[in-house]
């Protein structure tokens, strides 16, 4: 497979080899660092839409089974969702295996660790998805790594890998209240002192718990429990502006497609 | 009629966030007690707090008390963590005296109970 996706893209890497000093075409991210390139005059771009290159996300699946299969114990899952990034769910023991894998494997090289983002998906049994975005520079490939816990689930913290992971563990920790084992300085760091809660969960309310306001009495800030009373409302989520007029939907009535005026006669 | 559904028993295992047995959780709690009582002085001198010492070691022995019902030793745990953070930012002065009037909630007016008093406040 390899030798055939090699032989497609010599004349490719040929020219490129000139350019960028015999830069190994068999590696990853020279593929896609010139992704625009192997699309050309196949169909007219819209450049609105993003193209896929089918090359490039043939190469990110091969990479992908090609982790998988080096940590079959950790690696749940490895799939490329939509853009030309590879995504990776693992286990929750296996972050710092995984990711110091991806950062000093000579084919991935994801030494920079762009961002730590956490999800709150409180229908399912482990309600938090951690997804730790990986930049490679030298492949110029991104990959996100996820991993799942719960309130109360203890994960390892990923800072005896990546430096970068301390504050934004602290901002996980933070918004979500997701516990970091072995973080060496693990604190809030957006909210305020003596806040309780934490304000990423879906079940924190819009409005908070408490509301906040100087008392001239006292002469400080005091903190108050929020009391906001309002008549009941029916919303209608519905746009009023027709989206689809060819599936007219009126009140009480079943769904159904509206003929679209007879031309003959 | 039997139910078709299979009562799933057995022990789940779950991954100790701090403390392994109940022992041990206990001793986490009373050795954070223990600090935050030994902190009370200086957090009143100096925040200048409007408080007694007496009234802050209440306070913390109230705040305790609040979650004496928790058998979870890992719900323990992790209240011990917030409390252990919070202890860190009022020794450290991080917080203002707001931050620590916080737990008092001295301008909160309680709700009304009875009707009368409902009345009054115009709820009813």
């Amino acid at each position: 497979m390899a030798s055939r996706l090699s032989r497609f893209i010599r004349p490719i890497a040929s020219t490129l080899n000139h350019k960028y000093g015999g830069a190994s075409s068999r590696t990853l991210g020279c593929i896609q660092r010139f992704a625009s390139f192997g699309v050309e005059g196949e169909t007219p771009k819209k450049p609105t839409v993003a193209s896929h290159n089918p090359l490039v996300r043939q190469r990110l699946r091969d990479f992908g089974a090609y982790i998988a299969e080096c940590m079959p114990k950790y690696v749940q899952q490895v799939n490329v969702p939509y853009h030309d990034e590879l995504e990776v769910c693992i286990h929750p023991d296996g972050i710092i295996p995984v990711l110091s894998f991806l950062k000093d494997h000579t084919n991935a090289q994801f030494l920079s660790l762009s961002d730590i983002a956490g999800v709150d998906k409180p229908m399912l049994e482990n309600r938090f998805e951690i997804a730790y975005i990986l930049l490679s520079l030298q492949f110029n490939s991104r990959i996100i790594v996820k991993t799942y816990t719960d309130e109360l689930t203890p994960i390892d913290s990923a800072c005896s890998v990546f430096q970068a992971a301390n504050w934004y563990e602290r901002e996980v920790w933070d918004m979500y209240g997701v516990f970091f084992a072995n973080h060496p300085d693990l604190r809030r760091i957006l909210t305020d002192y003596g806040f309780e809660g934490h304000p990423f969960r879906k079940d924190f309310p819009l409005s908070g718990y408490v509301e906040v306001r100087y008392d001239d009495e006292v002469k400080r800030v005091v903190v108050e429990p929020i009391e906001l009373t309002q008549e009941f409302r029916k919303f209608e989520a519905n746009t009023p502006w027709e989206t689809f007029p060819q599936f007219r939907q009126i009140e009480g009535d079943v769904q159904k497609p509206m003929n679209p005026p007879e031309e003959k006669k | 009629m039997a139910s078709p559904r299979i009562v799933q028993q057995g022990i789940k295992q779950v991954k100790p966030l701090m403390s392994v047995d109940r022992t041990e959780a206990r001793r986490r709690v009373l050795n954070l007690y223990k600090a935050w009582y030994r902190q009370i002085p200086y957090v009143v001198k100096d925040f200048y707090l409007p408080i007694t010492v007496k009234m802050g070691r209440d306070k913390v022995r109230e705040l305790f008390l609040k979650n004496k019902h928790v058998t979870d030793i890992r719900i323990i745990d992790m209240l011990v963590i917030k409390g252990q953070m919070d202890l860190v930012e009022t020794a450290n002065i991080w917080k203002q005296r707001n931050h620590v009037m916080m737990f008092f909630k001295d301008t909160v007016n309680p709700k009304p109970k009875d009707f009368l008093s409902k009345f009054y406040e115009g709820q009813e």
